[in-house]
C-alpha cells in the first residue's frame, strides 16, 4: 500500500526544490540538503544493503524548528522519517522517496545533569556512550551498552529500544529512561512519563519505546543513572564444542546467577575481532564465553567462585580472569566491535537479530551451521547469550551478483527458525525495513491489524517513517506468508489500510 | 560496502586502492562519534562516512560539484576516525585520491587557487617564512590583535652541544618549526647529549606534507627526494635514526617510502628512510631515562596531536615517559579529538578551526594545568595564539633542568 | 482450565461488542477498590486459570489470566524464584490478570523494576473480541510495538488478559531488615545518598520517625552492606514488608481517603497536612488526608509527579488528570483497541 503523500502530481524535481525552499524558512539555508550529490550519503542507515534517494535531509537545532518542519510536512502530507547517527543495522532510518529526511544530529547537548536523583535530560542526538562519559565523575552511568554505542544516538536508542551487553541484568532501554518529550505529526509538543517513577495513564512511555520513530519525533530524553557497580570482573571462558558453551549459559542462570553480562562469541567472531583488538581470545576455541558479574566486591566474589564451579562442569577448556580494569575493558572491546571488525573477512555482512529462548540456543546453532552450508555462504556467531539474543552475520559480498539475495534467503530461513523455536524476529536493533516481511510470519492479521490502530491513534495520515516497521496486510499477502488465522483469512479487513 | 567504480579510474592503481579501501566500510558509522567536524556540525556530510560515500559516488562516475568538494576540504586529516575504525578502513589513503580526483574535475576559483598557492609557496620554505615572520615579530607590538594572536613571539634557542657521541642520530629541521620555535630541536639535542646520542642536523627543507595535503603531489615529491638525497650519505654512514620532533612531520616521513615506491631510482632509499624513522617519544621510551633530571614541579597537560595519536598511532607514550620522569598531567577529556590546527587547515577554515580550538583549550584548561605540553609545532602555534598558560614542545620541560 | 474458556471470554466480549454493552472485567475482586467506580455487565475470568509455561533456567513463567497470584508464586518459589516487582495483592483471591492490569508493584519496584518491566508478552482479547498474541517469551522483543507492557496498568480498559509472560528473578540468598530512627528529612537525604552508590538495599519504608531498609544479596554481600550503613537489625522484617505491601501495616487501618503520591525520589516532605508513609527511597508516599483533590495534586505536580486517590474519598477523579495532548492520546488508544468502549469503560477516566 502506498502512503497518502506518494502521488505528487509534479515532477519530484520540482517538489524536490519547492520542499527545499520552503525549508529554508523555517531552518538555516545550509541545514537543508536538496542536491543529490548531498542527499547520496543519506541514503541508507548502517543497513547499507537497503538504500533510497530523500526527497530532502534537514538539520534543525532547535525543538521549535522540528514543531515547524513536522506542521509542514502534516500539512503538504510529507512524510518523516527521523535520524539520529544512522547506526541502525534494520533500516529505519531508510529514507522515504517522497519523504524528507529529519536529522537530529545537532540535537548533541546534555541539558542536565541531576546527581541527586541519578537522571540527566539530554537532546536526542547525545551518543549513548556520551552519556555515561558525561557523568562518569559522579560515579553513574547509563546501563544500556549497545555495541555501537560509541556512535548510536540516544533518540535513535529510544525509537530501537536497544539493549547491550547488560540489559540481562540491567534492562533495556525501556527501562531506563523516565520521560520523553516528542513532537506529534502534526507540530505538538508532548511529554510522555514524569521524572517521578511512574505516570498517571497508559503506559505511553512503553508504546513509544521501540516504535521506530512511527509514532513521534522524540526530542528530549530524561535517561535514568546507576551507580557504577564498584567492582567489575569478567570471566572468559573457552570450549570446544559450541553446543557446550550455550549449556554452560543456562547452568549459570540455573545456579541463581544473574550476571552483568553475558556474551558469546564463535571461531570465526573471535578470529576476526582479535585481529583489531588483539585482546588475547583464544583463537582455537569453538566458542567463547565472556561473564561478567558486577556489584559490591564481597558479593563479586561469591559469584565468581560459584560461576568458576559452574563453568568447570559445563566442560571449558580454557579459562582467564580479566586481572584489572584495563583488561577488562580489552576482554569487552572486541565483542563491542564485532561486527565491524568481521568487515575484516568479509566486504560485506548481513545482521540477524533473532532471541530464542535460551534453552534452544545448541539447537538453532548447529542448525544454522546446516544452514550456512546449504546456502554456501559463511556465518558468523556473535550474541547476547543470556537473552538467548543471536547476531548471526551472513557473510557476502555485495560485488557479486545474486549473493545478497541469496543472503536474505538464508537470513528469512535462520528467522522463521527462532520464530519455530518461541522466539522473536528481533531482539534489539528492531524490524525496520529489513524484517518487516518476517513481521507477517511472527504476527497474523488480526495482530497487525491492531499495530495499525495503534499507529493511526499517533498518527492518523502515516506521515511519521510509514511503510516501515508493520507489514501492511497487502505486503503480507504477497510475501506469501499470511497467517490463516483460526481458520479464517482476514482479506476483507485489507479495505480498510 | 558494494562498489562499482567508473571506468575513468577503474583499472588504474589509485582505483583499485580506493576500491579496496571502499569495500573495508560496511558502513556502521562509528567513525562518526570521533570525528571532530561531525561532532561541530552535525552533518553525515562533514563525517568520515558521509565523506567515504561522496568519494565512492565520484569513482563511481557522478560528477562531483562543489558540495562534495567542500565537504572533503573541511576535514581535518586527523585521522581519528581510523583509530575507531574496526573495519580497518585507512580513510586517510582514500581521501587523498578522492581530493586529487574531486580538484581534477571541479577546480578551485581565483582566489582559493591563489590562498592555495601563496600557502605553498611561502610556509615550505625557510628562507622565505623565517623572514616574514621575523618581520612580523619585530612589528608585532604595532599590529592589530587579530594578526598579533597569529604571530608568535619570538622564542631564543639554547645553543646546540657539541659533544662527540658514538650513537648519532639525524634531525629533521622541516621549514616552519626552526622559525617559530627554534629552541625544540636544540632541546632535543641536548635531552640527547645528556643520554649519549649526538643529534645531527642537516640542511634538509619542508618534509613535503604541505603540498600534499594541498593536493600538490608532484610538488611534494621534489621536497621528499630532496630530503632523501640530504640525508642519504648520513644514512649511509650509519645514522641510527632519523628523529622527528613534529608529529605532523613524522607521519610524512613514514609515508615516504609508499609515496615513492613506484620510482625506481627512489623507492628503496626513501623505504629505508621510513623504516629509520622515530618520534622522539620512540626514542626516548627506550632509553635509560635515569639520567635526566628535569624540573618536574609544574602540572602538565598534555595535547596529544592527531598525526601522533592517529597518524602515527604512539598514544599514550608521551604521557606514560612524563608520567615516569615526575611530572604531574592533568586530566584532558576528548582527548582523541583534533585543535583544529591541522597544517594550512587553520588559514582556510578559520570558522572551524577556531571552534575546535576554544573546545580544545577548555579540555586542557579544565584540569587547571601551569603549561600545555604538545608534540607537534602547528598545534604548538595555533594554541599558543589564545592559550592561558605557556605552550611548549614537551621536550622542552625534559630539557628544562 | 481448557482452551475453551479463552474462547468463552472472546465468545462474550464479541456479543456485547455487538450489542454495545459495557463488561466490567472481574478477577478476584479484590481490586475493586481502585480507580474509578466499576460498571458493566461482570464478566469473570477465573475460569480461565493454570500456569502454561514455567522454565526456571529460562527465567520466565506464562500463565493464564484467572490463575491466583499465590499458585504463580508458590511455584517459583519452590525454584527459589520470585515475581522481583512484589506485587501487592489484596487478597488471597487476587489474580494475575488483575495484577497486571491494575500494574502495582511492591516495596522492591525502585531497585528490580515495576509490573511493566517483568511483563514481556501477552495474550489478549481486544475489544472487538479478537485473540491477539504480543510480544513474547524471550527477554528481548522489540518486534511490533510493545502492546504488552501497555497493557500493563491499563485497568482493563484496553483488553481482556488471557495469557501473560513474566520475567522471574532468583530469590537472594539473604535478606536482612535494618532500622534506623531519624527524622523525615534526614532519611530522605540519607536514602538519596545511599541511592547513588552501589548497594544491596531492596526495600525502604519509613513512618513516624523510623526508617527500615531492607538489604538482599549474597551472605558476604549483606554483611559488608550492613557494616557500611549501620543500623539495627530487626528479626520480624518478612512480616514488616509484607505488611506494608499488603496494607496491613497500621498506618493503613487510620480512617480517611488514602493517596498514593508519586514523586522523583528527592522531593522534599510534602506541604500537605495529614499522616504519611514513605516508600521507594522516597519516590512514593502514603498520604491519608482530607485536603481537596486539588490542592493535592497542585503541590504534586510542582514536584513533577502524580497523585492517586488509592482508596476511600470521592473515585470520580481516582487518576491524577493528563495534559490534553496526553489525553487526547488516551482517547485514540482506547478506541484504536476498543472502539465501541465495551471494556471496563470509565474506570480509568471518564470515557477511557
Amino acid at each position: 500500500m502506498s502512503t497518502p503523500a506518494s502521488q505528487f502530481k509534479e515532477p519530484l524535481e520540482s517538489v524536490r526544490a519547492r520542499v527545499a525552499d520552503d525549508l529554508r524558512a523555517v531552518v538555516a539555508a545550509e541545514s537543508v540538503l536538496s542536491d543529490i550529490e548531498s542527499l547520496r550519503p543519506y541514503e541508507c542507515d548502517g543497513l547499507s544493503a537497503y538504500r533510497k534517494l530523500p526527497l530532502v535531509v534537514v538539520l534543525p537545532d532547535r525543538i521549535e524548528q522540528v514543531q515547524e518542519v513536522a506542521r509542514y510536512c502534516f500539512k503538504n502530507d510529507i512524510p518523516i522519517v527521523a535520524r539520529g547517527a544512522g547506526t541502525g543495522l534494520s533500516g529505519g532510518a531508510l529514507p522515504i522517496e517522497n519523504g524528507v529526511i529529519l536529522s537530529l544530529a545537532k540535537f548533541n547537548r546534555v541539558l542536565k545533569i541531576d546527581a541527586q536523583n541519578r537522571t540527566a535530560v539530554v537532546q536526542p542526538g547525545v551518543r549513548n556512550l556520551a552519556i555515561s562519559e558525561a557523568v562518569a565523575h559522579l560515579d553513574l552511568y547509563y546501563a544500556p551498552d549497545p555495541s555501537s554505542q560509541i556512535a548510536c544516538t540516544i533518540g535513535g536508542n529510544v525509537a530501537e529500544n536497544a539493549g547491550g551487553l547488560h540489559c540481562l541484568k540491567y534492562g533495556l532501554t525501556v527501562h531506563n529512561i523516565l520521560k520523553l518529550k516528542i513532537v506529534t505529526v502534526d507540530g505538538d509538543l508532548v511529554t510522555i512519563g514524569s521524572d517521578a517513577l511512574d505516570s498517571p495513564g497508559y503506559d505511553l512511555l512503553s508504546i513509544l519505546t521501540g516504535s521506530e520513530g512511527l509514532l513521534g519525533i522524540i526530542v528530549e530524553v530524561t535517561v535514568k543513572l546507576l551507580p557504577k557497580p564498584e567492582c567489575a570482573r569478567v570471566i572468559m571462558a573457552s570450549f570446544d564444542d559450541i553446543e557446550k558453551a550455550g549449556n554452560a549459559v543456562g547452568n549459570i542462570i540455573a545456579a541463581g546467577i544473574i550476571p552483568g553480562g553475558l556474551e558469546m562469541m564463535d571461531n570465526a567472531a573471535i578470529r576476526a575481532t582479535e585481529d583489531f583488538v588483539h585482546a588475547g581470545y583464544d583463537v582455537e576455541a569453538a566458542a567463547i564465553l565472556l561473564c561478567e558479574l558486577d556489584g559490591i566486591p564481597d558479593e563479586v566474589e561469591d559469584d565468581i567462585e560459584s560461576v568458576k564451579v559452574v563453568l568447570a562442569q559445563s566442560g571449558y577448556t580454557q579459562m582467564q580472569i580479566a586481572e584489572n580494569e584495563a583488561q577488562r575493558q580489552l576482554f569487552w572491546s572486541g565483542r563491542k566491535a564485532a561486527f565491524p571488525a568481521v568487515g575484516r573477512i568479509s566486504p560485506d555482512y548481513y545482521c540477524i537479530d533473532g532471541t530464542i529462548p535460551r534453552r534452544a540456543l545448541g539447537s538453532v546453532l548447529n542448525k544454522i551451521t546446516e544452514l550456512s552450508k546449504e546456502y554456501g555462504l559463511r556465518v558468523v556467531n556473535v550474541f547476547h547469550a543470556g537473552d538467548g539474543n543471536l547476531h548471526p552475520l551472513i557473510l557476502y559480498d555485495g560485488n557479486v551478483e545474486g549473493d545478497l539475495e541469496k543472503t536474505e534467503l538464508l537470513a528469512a530461513r535462520i528467522l522463521q527458525l527462532c520464530i519455530e523455536v518461541g522466539g522473536t524476529i528481533t531482539g534489539e536493533h528492531g524490524v525496520g525495513m529489513e524484517k518487516i516481511d518476517q513481521m507477517c510470519v511472527q504476527f497474523d492479521s488480526l495482530e497487525l491489524t491492531q499495530f495499525h490502530a495503534v499507529k493511526e491513534a499517533f498518527d492518523e495520515k502515516r506521515l511519521l517513517n510509514p511503510d516501515k516497521a508493520v507489514p501492511t496486510l497487502h505486503r503480507c499477502a504477497e510475501f506469501g506468508a499470511m497467517h490463516v488465522h483460526k481458520g479464517q483469512l482476514k482479506f476483507p479487513e485489507i479495505e480498510r489500510f | 560496502m558494494q562498489t562499482n567504480l567508473a571506468d575513468f579510474i577503474r583499472h588504474t592503481a589509485e582505483g583499485a586502492e580506493a576500491d579496496s579501501i571502499l569495500r573495508s566500510c560496511v558502513h556502521c558509522g562509528f567513525c562518526t562519534a570521533t570525528c571532530p567536524t561531525y561532532q561541530l556540525l552535525g552533518d553525515e556530510l562533514d563525517g568520515p562516512r558521509g565523506r567515504i560515500y561522496l568519494i565512492k559516488q565520484v569513482l563511481e562516475g557522478t560528477p562531483p560539484a562543489h558540495a562534495t568538494q567542500l565537504h572533503l576540504d573541511r576535514c581535518l586529516t586527523c585521522r581519528s576516525c581510523e583509530t575507531t575504525c574496526p573495519s580497518g578502513v585507512r580513510f586517510g589513503r582514500l581521501l587523498d585520491i578522492g581530493r586529487h580526483v574531486v580538484e581534477t574535475q571541479v577546480g578551485r576559483t581565483v582566489v582559493d587557487r591563489a590562498l592555495r598557492k601563496l600557502l605553498r609557496t611561502i610556509l615550505p620554505y625557510r628562507n622565505r617564512f623565517g623572514p616574514l615572520l621575523r618581520c612580523g615579530q619585530v612589528f608585532r607590538g604595532m599590529m592589530p590583535p587579530v594578526l598579533k594572536k597569529m604571530t608568535p613571539p619570538r622564542v631564543a634557542a639554547a645553543p646546540w652541544p657539541d659533544n662527540r657521541h658514538q650513537r648519532e642520530m639525524l634531525v629533521l629541521n622541516g621549514c616552519v618549526q626552526p622559525a617559530i620555535a627554534p629552541n625544540i630541536n636544540s632541546d632535543t639535542a641536548r635531552v640527547l647529549d645528556r643520554l649519549g646520542i649526538r643529534l645531527i642536523t642537516t640542511n634538509d627543507g619542508c618534509c613535503g606534507a604541505l603540498s600534499q595535503h594541498l593536493n600538490a603531489r608532484e610538488e611534494a615529491l621534489k621536497f621528499i627526494r630532496r630530503n632523501v638525497d640530504t640525508w642519504w650519505p648520513h644514512i649511509e654512514a650509519g645514522v641510527e635514526a632519523i628523529v622527528s620532533t613534529a608529529s605532523g612531520c613524522g607521519v610524512m616521513l613514514k609515508d615516504y617510502g609508499y609515496l615513492l615506491r613506484e620510482d625506481p631510482g627512489y623507492a628503496d632509499k626513501a623505504a629505508k628512510i621510513s623504516a629509520l624513522t622515530r618520534d622522539i617519544s620512540e626514542i626516548l621510551e627506550t632509553e635509560d631515562l635515569k639520567k635526566l633530571r628535569p624540573n618536574t614541579k609544574l602540572r602538565v597537560a598534555f595535547q596529544s596531536p592527531c598525526s601522533l595519536q592517529h597518524g602515527l598511532r604512539l598514544t599514550g607514550r608521551v604521557e606514560r615517559i612524563l608520567t615516569s620522569l615526575g611530572f604531574s598531567l592533568v586530566a584532558v577529556p576528548d582527548a582523541h579529538l583534533c585543535c583544529g590546527s591541522a597544517g594550512t587547515y587553520s588559514i582556510l577554515n578559520p570558522t572551524i578551526s577556531s571552534q575546535l580550538k576554544k573546545n580544545k583549550l577548555e579540555a586542557l584548561g579544565s584540569g587547571a594545568p601551569d603549561v600545555i605540553a604538545t608534540a607537534n609545532i602547528g598545534c604548538l602555534s595555533h594554541l599558543q595564539s589564545e592559550a592561558s598558560v605557556p605552550v611548549v614542545h614537551w621536550i622542552s620541560l625534559v630539557a628544562d633542568s | 482450565m481448557s482452551s475453551d474458556s479463552a474462547q468463552d471470554l472472546i465468545a462474550a466480549v464479541k456479543r456485547a461488542c455487538d450489542r454495545k454493552v459495557a463488561l466490567c472485567l472481574q478477577g478476584g475482586n479484590t481490586k475493586d477498590f481502585y480507580g474509578r467506580e466499576p460498571c458493566g455487565e461482570p464478566i469473570s475470568i477465573l475460569s480461565h486459570s493454570g500456569i502454561v509455561d514455567y522454565a526456571p533456567t529460562e527465567l520466565v513463567i506464562t500463565a493464564r489470566g484467572g490463575t491466583r497470584l499465590t499458585e504463580i508464586e508458590s511455584v517459583v518459589a519452590e525454584h527459589k524464584q520470585m515475581l522481583a516487582f512484589e506485587p501487592p495483592s489484596f487478597g488471597s483471591e487476587a489474580t494475575l490478570g488483575g495484577t497486571i492490569a491494575s500494574g502495582l508493584s511492591g516495596p522492591r519496584r525502585p531497585y528490580v523494576g515495576a509490573a511493566r518491566d517483568f511483563t514481556l508478552g501477552i495474550r489478549m482479547i481486544n475489544g472487538r473480541g479478537e485473540d491477539l498474541k504480543f510480544g513474547g517469551k524471550v527477554m528481548k522483543n522489540v518486534a511490533g510495538y510493545d502492546v504488552s507492557r501497555l497493557l500493563v496498568g491499563s485497568m482493563g480498559t484496553l483488553g481482556v488478559l488471557l495469557e501473560i509472560s513474566l520475567k522471574v528473578l532468583p530469590v537472594p540468598k539473604v535478606e536482612q531488615t535494618l532500622m534506623f530512627e531519624l527524622e523525615q528529612d534526614q532519611a530522605l537525604a540519607l536514602q538519596n545518598d545511599w541511592a547513588r552508590k552501589p548497594s544491596p538495599i531492596s526495600a525502604t519504608s519509613y513512618r513516624e520517625g523510623v526508617l527500615h531498609i531492607r538489604l538482599s544479596g549474597s551472605e558476604k554481600g549483606v554483611k559488608a552492606a550492613r557494616a557500611r550503613l549501620g543500623g539495627e537489625k530487626i528479626d520480624h522484617g518478612r512480616k514488616h514488608w509484607h505488611d506494608i505491601k499488603e496494607q496491613r501495616h497500621k498506618f493503613f487501618s487510620q480512617s480517611g481517603p488514602l493517596w498514593r503520591i508519586s514523586v522523583p525520589p528527592t522531593a522534599p516532605t510534602l506541604n500537605i497536612p495529614g499522616s504519611a508513609l514513605l516508600e521507594w527511597s522516597g519516590a512514593l508516599r502514603w498520604l491519608i488526608t482530607d485536603t481537596p483533590a486539588q490542592k493535592i495534586r497542585a503541590e504534586v505536580d510542582k514536584l513533577g509527579g502524580h497523585a492517586v486517590l488509592f482508596r476511600g474519598g470521592d473515585r470520580e477523579n481516582a487518576f491524577h488528570p493528563l495534559a490534553t495532548a496526553v489525553h487526547k492520546l488516551h482517547e485514540n488508544l482506547k478506541k484504536a483497541f476498543d472502539p465501541m468502549g465495551v471494556l471496563n469503560p470509565g474506570r480509568m477516566y471518564e470515557g477511557i
